[in-house]
């Protein structure tokens, strides 16, 4: 079976700075799988190598349901079926949400009537009917922010899904519900790599699968019991087994906040 | 010819031979149909022609809309008190030219209580090849009034002429007026334009203008908030493509007590295009409890366009509150790849972020069926540097 995603040496920098040093990883259809790690270990980079983003210097393949996308365009990768859910959405004053749509729909080459109903059903399921005209990401709090992304991916219906920390920063009432979106989206034509740093959204869903990060490699892939082992021992020690030493590469663990 | 020696003509050069320019000989010629704002006004509550500086229609109703010497035939010594007296004759050559040659005005009469829904559309053409024209617009708002004008300069393409327009405006005590102006001037049209509004006592005037043509368009503009508690809010959105120069003198000056004022314009230039907003709030010892806030922002959109900006503050009293904000830069690469990985292709993304930085400020425009067309528009101009590569 050709997996949703597949990612196979996958090497990225910035500048000098070498951020992923070799990441294998691989999602089938159907499954849900975590990706967990510690601040500064490569986890957003991932997201962005994946879907293009071109600060990074990028090496390795990635296939979204067979189709290599290293090299292509941010849009072609969405348009291969990759979606990104960002850590940190941007504003973008004076667009709907309801625009954005629009113009998906229309690069998508849908069907403006399916595409429309698959909006409003979205919409209604998710609660965000009150959000589609105003401006994206615009004053929406964290929590409605996130709610936003997995909107935008209920009605994307990409093929692999990477979702970049759609929990943090949430109360864990909204943990919950966005757990319960995520369970809800597992479906036999979609992939889905979620992405944490704490384990507690992991109470509220079935993972598959649960990879660990540091460093820019993936050091440990298991069941959800590495997510149970991970909360009883914390990066620290896992990193002293597997003889890392500290973390004193000079990572910035708020580099990341904007 | 002013030089940019001269504070006030900094950042611009002007390329200009009186010489090359005349007096047009049939002056008041009605000029073909050139409104492109007809359709999204379907409904105004008066309207005037002026073509080459001479008023060749005017029609209104509960507002009155007249021709310079009906309007001193009807008030003369109200029109003599206010007429000419707002744009110094000694500001520069052009100023002078104007007070010299301007023959002719529309003068808008907004009675004393009246409340007029509907917008009053004034058009001001440019028609004759070389002419050299002096168009006027007096509003005389008085008490308690409230109307809105929209002023459409338009002249066609090819028509190379040189438009020193003044616009005065008049407000009384609890009097509110908007005033929008489309600049829709054809690319071989020179504009020099001033306007003056004086705002009194508890009355709030909107002001907000599209710059779209020209070759070169300037807009030399004071507000002056004289009553107390008097407010202004100033918007703008002006988009110069290939090498067309868009220029904005602002002054916001404060005299009452508890004045506000907000100004907020957005600009784009591509190709060899040049913006300059040049923004100053002066704030009069006598103007205490005053709030005034200007913000300029401006995106470039290819390497060889440029855009100055420059806000700046004189503040005389101490109990104010006064913010700038002035921004020159690109697109927001952030924006940009957000887009993109919905599946929107870079050209569909850029379209969208500048539609998106624009809104910002149509969005407030007070007469919203002007805000329609003027989006169309900036959006064409932005389409056609796209298809031509120069984005
Ligand atoms: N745009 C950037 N500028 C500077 N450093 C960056 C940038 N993106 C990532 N980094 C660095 O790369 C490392 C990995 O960052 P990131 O992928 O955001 O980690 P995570 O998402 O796991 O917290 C960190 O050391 C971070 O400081
Ligand atoms: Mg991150």
């Amino acid at each position: 079976m050709t997996p949703a995603l597949k990612v196979e040496g996958v090497r990225a920098k910035l500048g000098d700075l070498e951020i992923l040093k070799g990441v294998d990883l691989e999602v089938p259809f159907g499954e849900i799988h975590a990706l967990m790690g510690p601040n500064g270990s490569g986890k957003s980079t991932l997201c962005h190598v994946l879907m293009g983003k071109d600060e990074y210097a990028a090496e390795g393949s990635a296939a979204v349901g067979g189709r290599e996308v290293m090299g292509l365009d941010v849009d072609e990768r969405a348009r291969a079926g990759l979606f990104e859910a960002f850590q940190y959405p941007v504003e973008i004053p004076g667009v709907s949400l309801d625009e954005l749509l629009a113009e998906m729909g229309e690069a998508a080459g849908r069907d403006p009537h399916e595409f429309g109903d698959r909006v409003e059903r979205a919409a209604t399921r998710l609660g965000m009917a009150p959000f589609r005209d105003r401006a994206i990401n615009s004053g929406l709090s964290g929590g409605e922010k996130k709610r936003s992304e997995m909107f935008q991916l209920a009605v994307a219906r990409p093929k692999a899904a990477v979702l970049d920390e759609v929990d943090s920063g949430l109360d864990i009432d909204a943990v919950r519900e966005i757990a319960g979106l995520v369970e809800a989206l597992r479906s036999e034509e979609l992939g889905v790599l979620i992405i944490t740093h704490y384990s507690r959204i992991l109470r509220y869903m079935a993972p598959d699968r649960v990879h660990v990060m540091i460093d820019g490699r993936i050091v440990r892939s298991g069941g959800p019991e590495v997510a149970e082992e991970l909360e009883a021992k914390g990066y620290e020690e896992l990193r002293a087994e597997l003889g890392l030493g500290p973390n004193d590469d000079g990572a910035d663990p708020y580099a990341d906040l904007p | 010819m002013p030089s940019e020696a001269e504070e006030i003509w900094r950042y611009v050069e002007l390329d200009l031979d009186l010489a090359d320019f005349s007096l047009p000989e049939r002056n008041g010629t009605p000029p073909p149909e050139l409104s492109r704002l007809a359709a999204a006004l379907p409904e105004v509550s008066g309207k005037a022609t002026v073509s080459d500086g001479a008023v060749v229609a005017a029609e209104g109703g509960d507002v009155a809309v007249r021709p310079l010497l009906e309007a001193v035939g009807e008030a003369p010594e109200r029109v003599e008190a206010v007429y000419g007296s707002a744009i110094p004759v000694e500001h520069d050559i052009f100023t002078a030219a104007h007070h010299a040659f301007a023959s002719d005005a529309v003068v808008v009469t907004v009675p004393r209580g009246a409340a007029v829904p509907a917008p009053v559309h004034v058009t001001i053409a440019a028609v004759a090849d070389g002419g050299i024209s002096f168009p006027h617009l007096l509003v005389d708002v008085e008490d308690g009034a409230e109307a809105s004008v929209v002023v459409e300069y338009v002249s066609q393409g090819d028509v190379r002429a040189l438009v020193v327009p003044h616009i005065e405006v008049v407000s009384g005590a609890d009097a509110n007026l908007s005033l929008t102006v489309v600049q829709n001037w054809g690319y071989a049209t020179t504009a020099l334009a001033q306007a003056r509004v004086a705002v009194g006592r508890d009355s709030a005037v909107r002001i907000a203008e599209a710059g779209l043509g020209g070759s070169l368009s300037r807009l030399h503009l004071t507000v002056d908030l004289l009553g107390r508690g008097s407010s202004a809010e100033v918007l703008g959105a002006y988009f110069g493509e290939e090498d067309q120069t868009l220029d904005y003198r602002y002054f916001m000056h404060h005299v009452g007590l508890n004045t506000h004022s907000d100004m907020f314009l957005k600009g784009a230039v591509e190709d060899e295009a040049l913006s300059v907003f040049t923004g100053l709030i002066r704030i009069e010892e006598s103007a205490q409890r005053t709030d005034a806030f200007q913000t300029n922002r401006n995106l470039i959109l290819s390497e060889g366009a440029a855009a100055q900006s420059v806000p700046n503050l004189e503040i005389l009293a101490n109990d104010v509150r006064c913010g700038h904000g002035s921004t020159v830069g690109p697109l927001d690469a952030e924006q940009h790849y957000y887009l993109m990985s919905r599946g929107l292709d870079g050209a569909r993304a850029d379209r969208l972020q500048v539609r998106g930085f624009f809104e910002e400020v149509l969005a407030r425009f007070p007469v919203g069926g002007v805000a329609v067309p003027v989006r169309g528009w900036i959006n064409d101009k932005y389409v056609r540097a796209q298809a031509a590569g120069r984005v």
